[in-house]
């Protein structure tokens, strides 16, 4: 779990914080947890994203520090096609990734994996925020298409 | 896209919402309305639960990090203090419903305790993991604190990340109404800082935060009012002092 709000956050104090208010809310939540609706573990990691974004999110806003956690340099772990790499084969994720090229695939990853918003991956990427979204819009269609 | 406005969207377009949700793209005052619409509607919230599935392949790939050995500590203590409330919440409804039948037939409270025993499950695991890290760390530096009769009355150890604890080796005679407080001292000029307080002699983590820590440093144990120092400097009479050495 911290591995997944690291690959976010970045700072590992960060990271620990939000697994720590994720254990909490799952804990307070739990009688709210509807297994008709999904998987616990699925849950738990909604939970711990969500808590992740919010985080990273008030971080930018309010960060005064001369190095803003959104330029932090991702480790190269976190790259989407090392990323890409370490996905399981055995998955139907895996295989429908392989359909998408590999630059729209990496900006459905890069939200994924580092929760950057349109605007952030337009700027790393120097790409219109226009062309993002509608990239990745159109990705998830054809992999909703492609996983069923 | 306002997630508000398009109820008629075909199913395409709801489960691109969706999986944009998923990612993390949908922000602000359009995530909270697409909130509700997931609660809501069904069609919704299958498509988000069907993109969560599909894409904890993702979160699967993040390199496994063990947690530091105070992550533990602290979301138990943040759970113990909201547990009384929760466990007075089902204690109310326990005597909310009359007869045991309609307790057995209580889907919430099995459900409730179902996950609380995943939930056990998962902590445990990562509560062995902490015992594991646990036993494996050393001290690296030491204090011993001596009464003035040059006798070993408490052990101050530091870790390697960072925490420090106060261990006493025999009991310390605490009068009515006083605590022991437990100073350290890095530097004259910045004077005591005040990083324990505790009602009687036991084994207790020194919060330390940011203070500079080395080797020569002066940790003493002092008498003084129950809710601590009224000056923020040691007032009352040494118990024991004593300086860091590094442990071999």
């Amino acid at each position: 779990m911290i591995g997944v709000a690291q690959r976010m956050l970045k700072r590992r104090a960060l990271a620990e914080e939000a697994v720590q208010d994720a254990f909490v809310l799952i804990w307070r939540h739990a009688a709210r947890f509807d297994p008709q609706r999904g998987a616990g573990l699925t849950w738990i990691y909604a939970i711990l994203r969500n808590r992740s974004l919010s985080i990273l999110r008030d971080e930018k806003r309010t960060e005064t520090s001369d190095a803003p956690i959104g330029e932090e340099t991702a480790s190269e772990e976190d790259d989407p096609e090392t990323v890409m790499s370490k996905l399981s084969d055995a998955k139907a994720l895996h295989a429908c990734m392989e359909t998408l090229p590999p630059q729209r695939r990496g900006l459905v990853l890069l939200a994924f994996v580092q929760g950057l918003t349109h605007g952030e991956i337009a700027g790393k990427l120097a790409l219109p925020i226009g062309t993002v979204k509608s990239w990745i819009r159109r990705s998830l269609i054809s992999l909703k298409e492609c996983l069923g | 896209m306002n997630p508000s406005s398009d109820m008629n969207a075909t199913p395409q377009e709801r489960d691109a919402l969706a999986g944009e949700y998923v990612l993390g793209l949908v922000e602000g005052a359009d995530r909270t309305a697409l909130e509700q619409r997931i609660e809501r509607e069904p069609a919704l919230a299958a498509s988000v639960e069907s993109w969560r599935g599909h894409l904890a392949a993702i979160d699967a790939t993040a390199r496994p990090i063990p947690p530091s050995p105070g992550l533990w500590p602290r979301i138990e203590a943040e759970i113990a203090a909201i547990l009384p409330a929760a466990e007075r919440g089902r204690l109310k409804a326990l005597k909310a419903g009359n007869t045991l039948a309609d307790w057995w037939n209580n889907l919430f409270i099995w459900r409730g305790a179902a996950l609380a025993g995943a939930l056990a499950a998962i902590l445990l695991a990562i509560g062995l993991n902490g015992a594991l890290d646990r036993a494996k760390r050393q001290p690296v530096m030491v204090a011993v604190l001596l009464t003035e009769a040059s006798v070993a009355a408490a052990v101050v150890n530091t870790y390697p990340d960072g925490r420090v604890e106060m261990v006493p080796l025999q009991n310390i005679a605490v009068p009515e109404g006083k605590a022991l407080e437990i100073w350290t001292l890095w530097d004259r000029t910045v004077g005591p800082r005040s990083v324990g307080l505790i009602d009687r002699a036991r084994t207790t983590p020194l919060r330390l935060d940011q203070l500079p820590l080395g080797t020569n440093q002066l940790f003493e144990i002092t008498i003084e009012n129950a809710t601590g120092s009224p000056t923020g400097r040691p007032t009352g009479p040494i118990v024991a002092k004593g300086t860091t050495s590094q442990a071999l």
